[in-house]
C-alpha cells in the first residue's frame, strides 16, 4: 500500500475515532436513557475507526478491509433508515445523514479506503509466485 | 475569558489557516517542509494556551457541561501529536521497531505525509476551537 497514503488515512481514522468517541462518551454519560441505540452506534463506530486506524498501522491488511466494509455498510445503513424511518432515531449518531454532521467524511473515507486496500491486495497477489509456477525448491 | 476571545482563539484560528496554507505550498513544493515544522511548533503553542484556558473555563464558567468541555479540551491536545506524524516512517524510526510492516518513508515522502496530515488536523481544530469558543461562552 502506497506509504503516504497509508499514514494519511491513520491520521483521518484516528480524527474521526476521537470525534466518535468523544461525542459517544457524551451522550452515554449524560442521556444515555433518551436515545441508547444510536448512542452505542456512534459508540461502536468509534470502536471501529479506532481498529481500522490500529490496523493500517499494524498492516493487518484483512481486519482493516473487513473493518471498512463493515462501517462503509454501516454508514449507508444508517444514514438510509435516518430517512427512511426516521422515528428509529430519537437523535443522531455519527452515520446519521451519511455522516453529513462531519462533512460526510463517514461515507467518503471507507471509498477512499477501500480502493487503497484493495489495489494493495491485488498488487499483493500479482507479486506473489503463483503456486503452479513456483520453484518447489 | 475577553483574553481567549480576543486573542486565543484568533490566534488558534491564524495558525490553522498557516497550516492549511503551507500545508498545500508543501505538498507541491517539499522544501517548505522546514517553514511548516516552524507553523508545527506555534500551534503547539498556540493550542497549549487554549487548553489552559479550557481548563480555567471549567472553575470559572457557570453551567458548563465538565464532559464536554473536557472532551474538546482532550480532542485538541491529542490533536497535537498527529502533526508531524510522518516522523514514524523515517527510516531511523523504522531501524529500532522489530515490525515488519512499519512504513519507511523517503524524506519527500515524510514531508508529504507531514503536510498532508497538517491540512486534516488544522480542520479538525479549527472546528473544535469554535466549539470551545462556544462552549466557554464567546461565540454562537
Amino acid at each position: 500500500m502506497n506509504p503516504i497514503a497509508r499514514l494519511i488515512l491513520i491520521v483521518l481514522y484516528s480524527i474521526l475515532g476521537l470525534a466518535a468517541a468523544g461525542r459517544s462518551t457524551v451522550q452515554i454519560l449524560e442521556r444515555f436513557n433518551e436515545a441508547p441505540v444510536p448512542y452505542t452506534l456512534s459508540a461502536i463506530s468509534a470502536c471501529l475507526y479506532v481498529l481500522i486506524a490500529v490496523a493500517l498501522w499494524r498492516g493487518w491488511h484483512t481486519v482493516a478491509l473487513v473493518g471498512t466494509i463493515v462501517e462503509l455498510v454501516g454508514v449507508i445503513t444508517v444514514g438510509t433508515l435516518g430517512y427512511v424511518e426516521s422515528s428509529w432515531w430519537p437523535d443522531e449518531t455519527v452515520w446519521t445523514g451519511y455522516g453529513s454532521a462531519y462533512g460526510w467524511v463517514p461515507v467518503l473515507l471507507p471509498i477512499v479506503a477501500l480502493w487503497f486496500l484493495v489495489r494493495a491486495r491485488r498488487a499483493a497477489l500479482v507479486a506473489a509466485p503463483h503456486p503452479a509456477t513456483a520453484d518447489p525448491a | 475569558m475577553e483574553l481567549y476571545t480576543s486573542v486565543v482563539y484568533p490566534a488558534v484560528l491564524a495558525v490553522c489557516a498557516l497550516l492549511v496554507a503551507v500545508g498545500v505550498v508543501t505538498l507541491i513544493w517539499v522544501r517548505a517542509h522546514r517553514v511548516l515544522k516552524w507553523v508545527v511548533g506555534a500551534t503547539y503553542v498556540a493550542v497549549l494556551a487554549q487548553a489552559g484556558f479550557v481548563l480555567l473555563g471549567l472553575f470559572t464558567v457557570d453551567g458548563i457541561s465538565i464532559p464536554t468541555t473536557l472532551g474538546y479540551f482532550l480532542a485538541t491536545v491529542a490533536l497535537l501529536p498527529l502533526l508531524g506524524i510522518g516522523r514514524l516512517g523515517t527510516p531511523d524510526a523504522a531501524a529500532i521497531d522489530p515490525d515488519p510492516n512499519r512504513p519507511v518513508l523517503a524524506p519527500d515522502q515524510v514531508a508529504r505525509v507531514d503536510a498532508g496530515a497538517a491540512i486534516i488536523v488544522a480542520i479538525a481544530l479549527a472546528v473544535a476551537s469554535w466549539r470551545i469558543t462556544i462552549i466557554l461562552g464567546g461565540g454562537s
